[in-house]
């Protein structure tokens, strides 16, 4: 009996897992010299500017910066940044993402997330669906738009994707005028700051598999048993990690996956042939053996 | 805290009760800084000329609450009567008492409105600091009309993490307990180190039925409302038990498995009663060891014959877990009818993470709204419990919640309103205490179940409020997932905010 025990223990101290996910889609992405991450977008000069998607967006005129958000989730949920006026608040913003390799229950492109965020305000007692979901293309980025209202509060939902992201912003106002009017400054989106001549690296949901691995390093277990560590890596045409981003971890996790995964190699990515840069995810959950 | 300071800080943005989130370094607040950064959130200066609802104080009437769940069998009944007995009764130094503790019984803490409740109007500690002889000091955050506290310490001298309980009070020079000899902690110090936060008792109404929703019910209840949740910066996640990864759920931080883990935990790191679960006791001071180990164990004869040998023969904690696993939830005002408050309550503004050395006494100086009797109409009710949904409060205080199968006769099945998902929320800097508990970090909360809001005294985790409105507010700050949702209440109109605030006051 004890040397199950024994064994259960040391496969427990042992168990981790990883795992990637299916589908492939080409991101909008761009270079990944100064690797930037999703969290990093600011607010500065009147802009909000975040270089992980490529986004440029001037506030309206008597915006700043709300509250911070959150940190990112461990479903890889990005609370990118709140606006609000300076004076009285008569309408918000909040800038949000989804990562697409992590959300508990994905869906499965732009129209559905759309559909489903319609679907989900329907259900709710007093609100009205004010422009069911629809098309638009904004700064290049195909865009799926769905206003409702309820208790006096307009609101409206603009999503696109980006590196496998889908990225929110999310107007509410005190009256419609004012939902149009912040509407509106949407048009002023951008892709300022994007390098054209850079490399765009490839979304990929499920490349860290066994079968592109050539060398994979455990991390060490350490920290709270039984999370959910989501992580995204950028994977050069060698089969090089070259950016790690552990997404929702303590201290002590980010640092021991970050460790490990630098001395991961993986097959060359190719496309066709040709060498191309990988950006993929993965998940890292920590597990013990029972107290026995 | 000046009544003009507060005044200013109660124009701060906010919505959704109970607690979430991190931050190590924020903690510890006192009032001041707690405030400070709340002014300096969602709402602006020019938001705070605005006319702000009240809270028209605790619901007045009979307690909804305090019986046994409906369905129940003979046997269950009379198990669920015999284990609240224990629930209630007050400890000695020969029982298990000490030799640190923060109260003497379990329902001396859970009390209000009725037996399984929370903190009531009065603190019990004031006084059960001197009983039997004892000559304990009533540290500085323990007031008579304020909330009943535990103390935690965020660090331990060596800057290390501590997180853990500090009782108020010793057994030293009680009658019973002679030759003891050891001192209080030194609370005085810990506050001028900032180095110390508060909680108070979790009311356990209900519990039975969350320990009975399995772990899919669970995770299907957080992400039904993902697409809400996500236009309004709400994520959430679940603490997790580290033996075998399922879903912790009874806490402020969700940190306890089950209903029998919270009874000995609790009467250990509260009462100082050893039992089968937590069988050492944590202060080893040898001139104050009285019993032997454990000092509540499995009664191997029937001495009590109450009607239930189940109770009769089972120690305290299992009598502990039975009463609150088939104590039912709280029963909501109707919403046909005009709802009472008491003619008594009246909104008074308690010390925060802090104490009187950096504050005013946390001891009744009036706010903004005090309340005598009045009445409030079922049509608001009805309207704020539109508001609830619409502004986004249930993406974290969701509604229903459905067990799953359960030994309990009648109680498969049952779907219910916690007005919670049980799962931990980012509650940012304003509501951060620091300690990490499971896989709860310093700024993380459970979010808190509603059902019998509207029947509490005192609001979040630390019990530093008594005013709903306040407790709404402080729900904003840097790193909340609440932000959003409070920016929508403080765009209501004042009406619906009353509104809101008087659905929250009829459950």
């Amino acid at each position: 009996m004890r040397r199950f025990l024994l064994l259960g223990l040391a496969i427990g101290l042992l168990g981790w897992t990883a795992w990637s996910y299916g589908s492939v889609s080409l991101s909008h992405g761009a270079a990944t010299s100064a690797m930037p991450n999703p969290e990093d977008g600011a607010v500065e000069n009147g802009r909000y500017a975040n270089r992980y998607f490529y986004l440029s967006y001037p506030l309206p005129p008597g915006w700043t910066a709300g509250l911070a958000g959150p940190d990112p989730s461990d479903t890889g949920y990005y609370v990118l940044s709140s606006l609000v006026p300076k004076g009285e608040h008569d309408g918000t913003i909040l800038i949000a993402a989804q990562d697409r390799f992590f959300a508990a229950n994905p869906d499965k492109d732009l129209v559905a997330t759309a559909s489903d965020l319609r679907e989900a305000m329907a259900r709710i007692d007093g609100m009205t669906i004010d422009h069911e979901p629809s098309e638009t293309t904004i700064a290049g980025h195909l865009i799926r738009r769905v206003d409702f209202s309820g208790v006096g509060l307009y609101r409206g939902t603009y999503v696109t994707e980006i590196r496998c992201h889908f990225v929110s912003f999310n107007l509410t106002a005190r009256s419609p005028e004012r939902l149009a009017e912040l509407a509106r400054t949407l048009d002023d989106l951008s892709d300022a700051g994007k390098d054209s001549a850079a490399s765009v690296p490839v979304c990929i949901k499920d490349y860290a598999v066994a079968e592109n691995l050539l060398r994979r390093v455990e991390p060490v277990p350490v920290g709270p048993k039984f999370t959910s560590i989501p992580v995204r890596i950028i994977i050069d045409g060698n089969g090089n990690v070259t950016h790690t981003h552990v997404i929702h971890a303590t201290s002590e996790q980010r640092q021991s996956i970050e460790d490990a995964l630098r001395q991961w190699t993986f097959k060359p990515p190719r496309i066709n042939g040709k060498a191309v840069e990988v950006e993929t995810g993965l998940v890292f959950r920590f597990t013990s053996a029972p107290s026995l | 805290m000046t009544r003009s300071y507060f005044t200013r800080s109660l124009s701060v943005a906010a919505l959704m009760l109970g607690a979430t989130a991190l931050s190590p370094p924020a903690v510890a607040q006192d009032a001041n800084q707690v405030f400070a950064q709340n002014t300096n959130s969602a709402n602006s200066a020019a938001n705070q000329s605005r006319q702000r609802p009240v809270d028209p104080g605790v619901r007045a009437g009979v307690p909804g609450a305090g019986g046994p769940l409906p369905g129940l069998g003979q046997n269950e009944l009379n198990f669920f009567n015999a284990a609240k007995n224990v629930f209630n009764e007050v400890e000695t130094v020969p029982q298990g008492l000490g030799p640190r503790f923060n109260l003497d019984s379990c329902g001396g803490c859970h009390i209000q409105p009725a037996a399984g409740g929370s903190s009531p109007t009065t603190n019990p500690q004031v006084a059960n600091a001197t009983v039997d002889g004892a000559k304990n000091a009533v540290p500085a955050f323990v007031t008579a009309n304020g909330p009943i506290r535990e103390a935690r310490f965020v660090r331990n001298p060596d800057g290390t993490p501590d997180g853990g309980v500090h009782d108020l009070f010793v057994i030293t020079g009680r009658a019973d307990a002679p030759g003891c000899n050891i001192k209080q902690p030194d609370f005085a110090a810990a506050i001028a180190a900032r180095n110390i936060i508060f909680r108070i008792p979790t009311p356990v109404f209900g519990t039975g039925l969350v320990e009975a929703v399995s772990d899919t019910g669970l995770q299907t209840a957080l992400t039904s409302n993902a697409h809400q949740k996500s236009s309004l910066g709400i994520s959430g996640v679940f603490n997790r038990s580290g033996n075998d990864g399922t879903i912790t759920r009874f806490g402020w931080k969700a940190q306890n498995k089950s209903l029998l883990i919270f009874a000995g935990e609790a009467y250990n790191v509260e009462m100082g009663v050893t039992n089968d679960a937590f069988p050492n006791e944590r202060e080893t001071d040898p001139s104050c060891q009285f019993n032997n180990l454990p000092e509540s164990t499995t009664n191997l004869v029937n001495t009590t014959n109450s009607g239930s040998p189940a109770a009769d023969f089972s120690q305290d904690i299992i009598n502990f877990a039975a009463f609150m696993r088939m104590l039912a939830p709280p029963t909501p005002a109707s919403s046909t009818t005009p709802i009472v408050q008491s003619p008594t309550s009246s909104s008074v503004q308690v010390a925060s993470a802090s104490a009187t050395s950096v504050l005013p006494s946390a001891a009744g100086s009036p706010t903004a709204s005090t309340s005598g009797t009045s009445a409030t109409s079922a049509a608001s009710v009805t309207r704020g419990q539109q508001v609830f949904a619409n502004v986004g409060c249930q993406g974290c205080h969701v509604v229903n919640q459905t067990t799953g199968k359960t030994a309990m006769t009648g109680q498969s099945n049952v779907t219910f309103q916690p007005l919670s998902d049980f799962a931990l929320h980012s509650m940012g800097t304003g509501l951060a205490d620091g300690v990490s508990q499971g896989n709860a970090n310093g700024d993380q909360f459970r979010s808190a179940p509603l059902w019998g809001v509207g029947q509490r005294v005192f609001f979040l985790h630390d019990g530093r409020t008594n005013d709903l409105v306040a407790a709404i507010e402080q729900h904003a700050s840097r790193g909340s997932e609440a932000n959003e949702v409070i920016e929508n209440f403080n765009m209501l109109n004042v009406t619906d905010q009353q509104a809101l605030v008087n659905y929250l006051r009829s459950l």
